[in-house]
């Protein structure tokens, strides 16, 4: 050990002189405790910015696009529904709340693709498509009022419309679900991978500033202790209080800061998991649930693709709510025999029923897989009643009430997720209080404390 | 702790420890990077492609060829890698995946809910729908349902004809067949009058003396299969895709590989099945 050789020959200099040394440790003290706030400063500065990022700007931001898909399916929905309705006034909500609602989406649309182009940035893929979905927005709705305005002229009976109408619509909704829709979805994803690669970048940032204030505590604490043992050996001194105290302050603030770190990293992951994704995830299964909606209308709108329709149809029920069926007829029929809430199901339930962990979670779920199985045993007596010459009680079925019940379940279930996610995000953001003048406060006053307390012995050499 | 007797010892004692303590910061970034799987983080990928089907991906002497092929080659340049292909046979896919033998499936991959448990998606680069072929000169089937009382050719193996007799309960007789191009010399030589199955396929196979009918009903996902839990590869699979289709890519490759079928082609990006 260094012990038995001979001392090194030393450089001339300051640091051989006692006040020298002493001075030499307070820097070393003083530049440690500066390291250890900047450590606690920087990790819950990124802490601040993951819980902005995922609560406050950008989370909030991709739940609101994730709507512009249900609200651009709609939009189709309502125009079928129109064309289906014709001159009927008995049948759904009427001609004119049907259109009324059409505006309504229509907006909603609007603002979801503002959205969607905020959150783009400097994204130049992403912008294209945003350009792509604003281009054929405006294609979408010249298609439809003519396909409206056909309809009113002709006239009809609850039913398919007139072949013009037909033709032009037939444009409109290969345009809105064959192009619009699929780019809608895409953004959705896109946005969704925004606010991933946030969370995980700010996570690990804090990570880092986690091991960092570890060691910059560490070597507070190392410098603090040998200034002390040095003074209290060199002056034959008990042992001194402002340096204690200083001391102490700085392990404080590390140990306060980590676990604020700690807090913070779990309400973040909570804030991701349980609410943002689930959101996200039950949105697309809404906005798909919509689709399946507008098939079921367009399926009795349109004969001549019936067979398109219900293929399209029993495609995104098996994407809601996948269990192993090769028709429409063996999807239903499976469906009914499965035991409430249990069993193997995929698709977007079976993702929800693999992570029941909210209180109320469970029955609100049920709730949707009850108004989900109403909703497709209504879809098989529609398509028994269009089948069996009975196309009015078709009709009634289709713009009938179950579709909308479901809905609703669904909707309540995703705001179950969403309270979640926003008192997740306040805690967060009540945790963090006072963490931004806390960390240079406790610096200051250790500094203060250090000098305090060396003073005096460095005063003995004046 | 540190026992000191003499002055100037703390100093010596605190230049041992720095050390250790930035190497005990380094560490937790080296197990990270180590962690790293993705597929962004090869420089060569190796790509899974059919080695037997016509118009998607053809191996001749050693060489691989085909609208697959292309694809992929598209997005490996995008990712900024080299690729080099491998055959990919149906059965062996999940497979070749989950053992790394493969970094990505270009194979007329359907996206399906069992699939997904096991391979992660990205895509579809190409929604193809099922369709019928029939000879040029039969001009009476417009759509599946007009194939009432024909002879419609069943492939060993696969599931397209119970689309056809099954689902839509079309009164379909059936002649078995070893394969798809066995089907289509069938039905040239008039012992079947139609050939139902993914339409990419069908104009694969299509000759001057055959007819894409035309008349689309399911939707098959051809998707780029990807090992399970990439998210980071297969976001940035998603983002090639994207702009395949914006930079007329996607319709280039299709014309030059379908157009000849008569096949009614799409040149939108699809919707993608999301990687999470």
């Amino acid at each position: 050990m260094t012990l038995v050789r001979p001392a090194p020959p030393r450089r001339a200099g300051r640091a051989r002189t006692v006040p020298g040394r002493i001075r030499l440790l307070t820097a070393l003290a003083v530049a440690a405790v500066l390291l250890l706030a900047g450590a606690v400063a920087m990790a819950v500065a990124h802490a601040r910015d993951g819980l902005r990022v995922i609560g406050h700007t950008a989370g909030p931001q991709v739940v609101a696009t994730a709507d512009l898909y249900f609200a651009l399916s709609d939009m189709d929905a309502q125009v079928a529904t129109v064309l289906l309705a014709g001159q009927e006034t008995g049948l759904g909500p009427g001609r004119q709340a049907m259109l009324a609602l059409y505006d309504q989406r229509r907006s909603q649309a609007d603002r979801a693709v503002l959205q969607a182009a905020d959150l783009a940035g400097d994204d130049a893929t992403a912008q294209a498509t945003v350009r792509a979905l604003l281009d054929g927005l405006g294609r979408y709705e010249r298609l439809a009022s003519r396909a409206l305005v056909l309809d009113e002229r002709a006239g009809h009976a609850a039913g398919p419309p007139s072949s013009q109408a037909l033709a032009v619509y037939r444009q409109a909704t290969d345009l809105m679900r064959l192009d619009l829709l699929p780019k809608a979805y895409n953004l959705t994803l896109d946005s969704g991978t925004i606010v991933r690669r946030a969370s995980i970048a700010e996570l690990s940032a804090m990570r880092m500033g986690g091991i960092w204030t570890g060691v910059a505590c560490a070597l507070a604490l190392a410098v603090l202790l040998t200034l002390q043992i040095y003074l209290s050996r060199g002056f034959r001194r008990t042992i001194n209080l402002s340096l204690l105290a200083a001391t102490v302050l700085a392990a404080v603030l590390a140990l306060g800061g980590v676990l604020v770190l700690q807090r913070e990293t779990e309400v973040l992951t909570h804030a991701k998991e349980d609410g943002f994704d689930s959101v996200l995830a039950l949105s697309r299964a809404r906005a798909i649930g919509n689709t399946l909606h507008g098939d079921e209308i367009r399926y009795l709108l349109d004969p001549q693709r019936a067979d398109t329709y219900e293929q399209v149809y029993l495609d995104k029920s098996q994407a809601v709510m996948y269990v192993p069926a090769g028709s429409l007829d063996k999807y239903q029929a499976a469906l009914d025999s499965r035991s409430s809430g249990e069993g193997d199901f995929l698709g977007f339930f079976g993702s929800e029923a693999s992570r029941l962990t909210l209180t109320g979670q469970r029955a609100a779920f049920e709730e949707v897989l009850r108004r989900y199985g109403e909703f497709q045993d209504n879809d098989r007596r529609m398509r028994q009643a269009a089948a069996g010459g009975s196309p009015r009680d078709a009709v009634r079925l289709a713009l009938g009430p179950a579709f909308g019940e479901y809905d609703e379940a669904l909707v309540e279930l995703i705001a179950l997720h969403r309270r979640e996610f926003d008192s997740a995000v306040r805690d967060g953001d009540g945790a963090l209080t006072g963490w931004d003048v806390g960390p240079p406060a406790a610096a200051l006053a250790a500094i203060l404390l250090i000098l305090v307390g060396v003073r005096p012995r460095l005063a003995e050499y004046r | 702790m540190l026992t000191l007797t003499g002055n100037g010892r703390g100093i010596r004692a605190l230049a041992r420890i720095l050390p250790a303590a930035a190497l005990l910061a380094a560490l937790p970034l080296a197990a990270g990077c180590a962690a790293g799987t993705s597929l962004l983080d090869k420089e060569s990928l190796v790509i899974g492609v059919k080695p037997d089907q016509p118009g998607l991906g053809v191996k001749k002497d050693g060489k691989y060829t085909g609208f697959d092929v292309d694809v992929a080659t598209y997005v490996a340049r995008k990712l900024g890698k080299t690729a080099r292909f491998v055959d990919a046979p149906s059965s062996a896919r999940e497979k070749m995946l989950a053992r790394g033998t493969v970094d990505l499936i270009f194979a007329t991959y359907s996206i399906t809910a069992e699939r997904k448990t096991k391979v992660s998606f990205g895509g579809p680069y190409y929604v193809a729908h099922q369709d019928t072929l029939v000879r040029a000169d039969d001009g009476a089937v417009a759509g599946v349902r007009d194939l009432s009382g024909r002879k419609l050719c069943q492939v060993t193996g696969s599931n397209s004809w119970r689309r056809v007799k099954e689902e839509r309960k079309v009164a379909v007789s059936l002649v078995s067949s070893p394969s798809y191009s066995q089907c289509v010399s069938q039905l040239l030589a008039g012992e079947v009058d139609a050939v139902s199955t993914d339409d990419l396929i069908l104009a694969g196979f299509a000759t001057s003396s055959t007819r894409i009918v035309n008349a689309p009903f399911s939707d098959e996902r051809y998707g780029v299969g990807i090992r399970i839990g990439d998210l980071d590869g297969c976001e940035a699979v998603n983002k090639a895709i994207t702009e395949m289709y914006q930079d007329g890519t996607a319709k280039k490759l299709l014309q030059k590989w379908f157009a000849k079928s008569g096949l009614a082609l799409s040149f939108t990006v699809p919707q993608f099945e999301g990687c999470g």
